[in-house]
């Protein structure tokens, strides 16, 4: 995996090692909408399997990717600690929220890491599709600001 | 059980972006010929060039959203948000791209009276998205996560004003 730290020419290890952090986020996203949609009510449940069928293609998506170049592909984890207890329906927005910035994080990165001009579009989509997303989760969780500048960067 | 990813991986910071970007772009503007320390960083021309051109997009844009306010006193109240957002882009594009000016932005035209207005704006703020985006295939580095970063930015503020 490339070292952020010690930054160095940008190649198709700096980019593979970005798209397995953005496979692991993807796998993450894929399992946290389970969690959503079992604390959604009934109205809610279609943006919440739209969400989730958007991160199996994705996903999919970067599996197909980093296998047509012999690339690690990293496996989903059985389970992932909750950053919160998920109780009520804004809670589970809220938690929708989380996975999508978690991986607009994660395709920045890509971002910042690709070599390939198609790996970009493939990371500015996913992106921007991740963002659209948050911006209706936001909102359903009550969030007093529902856009932001900045997807995916870090504030500092 | 491991942590569901954070929003913000260690070790990327915004601020390491935008220096990084800053810096390489200085190299260019100075015509220095020794390579940078960060090699990621290096610049062509085109890609110079490609981000000031965002910078008048973006200005644009920003104009638009005056130009929207005014037209529709009570829209910009309720995209006041979304311009201050805007502005926060065009700073952060104009300090990863030091070179470019104001003055090459071009006009939006006239938005139309309310309630028309609205879908104008909306409109604006597509055409930037989209034009960032497709800068954003063009750069590498700290500048393609930029552009992307506002590109999935303004999609959101799209989508709000739907």
């Amino acid at each position: 995996m490339a070292d952020d730290s010690e930054p160095g020419a940008l190649d198709e290890g700096t980019e593979n090692a970005a798209l397995g952090e953005a496979l692991a986020a993807e796998h993450a996203a894929v399992w946290g909408y389970g969690v959503v949609g079992a604390a959604l009510g009934v109205e809610a449940q279609p943006a919440a399997v739209a969400s989730e069928t958007a991160h199996r293609d994705v996903r999919d998506q970067i599996v197909l990717l980093l296998a047509s170049r012999d690339a690690e592909i990293v496996p989903a984890e059985g389970g992932y600690a909750l950053p919160f207890p998920v109780l009520s329906a804004v809670d589970a927005a809220a938690l929708a929220v989380v996975l999508e910035d978690g991986t607009a994080a994660a395709w920045v990165r890509v971002l910042d890491q690709a070599v390939e001009r198609s790996t970009r579009e493939f990371a500015v989509g996913a992106l921007s599709a991740a963002e659209v997303r948050a911006v209706t989760w936001r909102s359903t969780a009550g969030q007093p600001t529902v856009t932001t500048a900045f997807p995916g960067l870090p504030e500092s | 059980m491991p942590p569901l990813p954070t929003p913000r991986p260690p070790g990327f910071s915004r601020r390491t972006l935008l220096a990084a970007s800053a810096a390489g772009l200085a190299v260019l503007a100075t015509g220095c010929s020794s390579p940078p320390a960060d090699e990621r960083e290096q610049v062509t021309s085109a890609q110079a060039d490609g981000l000031a051109a965002q910078v008048a997009v973006q200005q644009t844009l920003v104009d638009a959203f005056t130009a929207a306010g005014t037209a529709d006193p009570a829209l910009a109240a309720e995209v006041s948000v979304l311009a201050d957002q805007a502005a926060d882009q065009l700073r952060r594009l104009r300090a990863a791209a030091p070179g470019s000016t104001a003055s090459a932005a071009s006009s939006a035209g006239a938005p139309p009276a309310a309630p028309e207005t609205r879908t104008w704006l909306r409109d604006q703020v597509a055409a930037a998205a989209t034009s960032h985006a497709a800068a954003c295939l063009d750069q590498s580095g700290a500048r393609a996560a930029l552009l992307g970063s506002i590109a999935a930015g303004l999609r959101g503020q799209e989508a709000r004003l739907a």
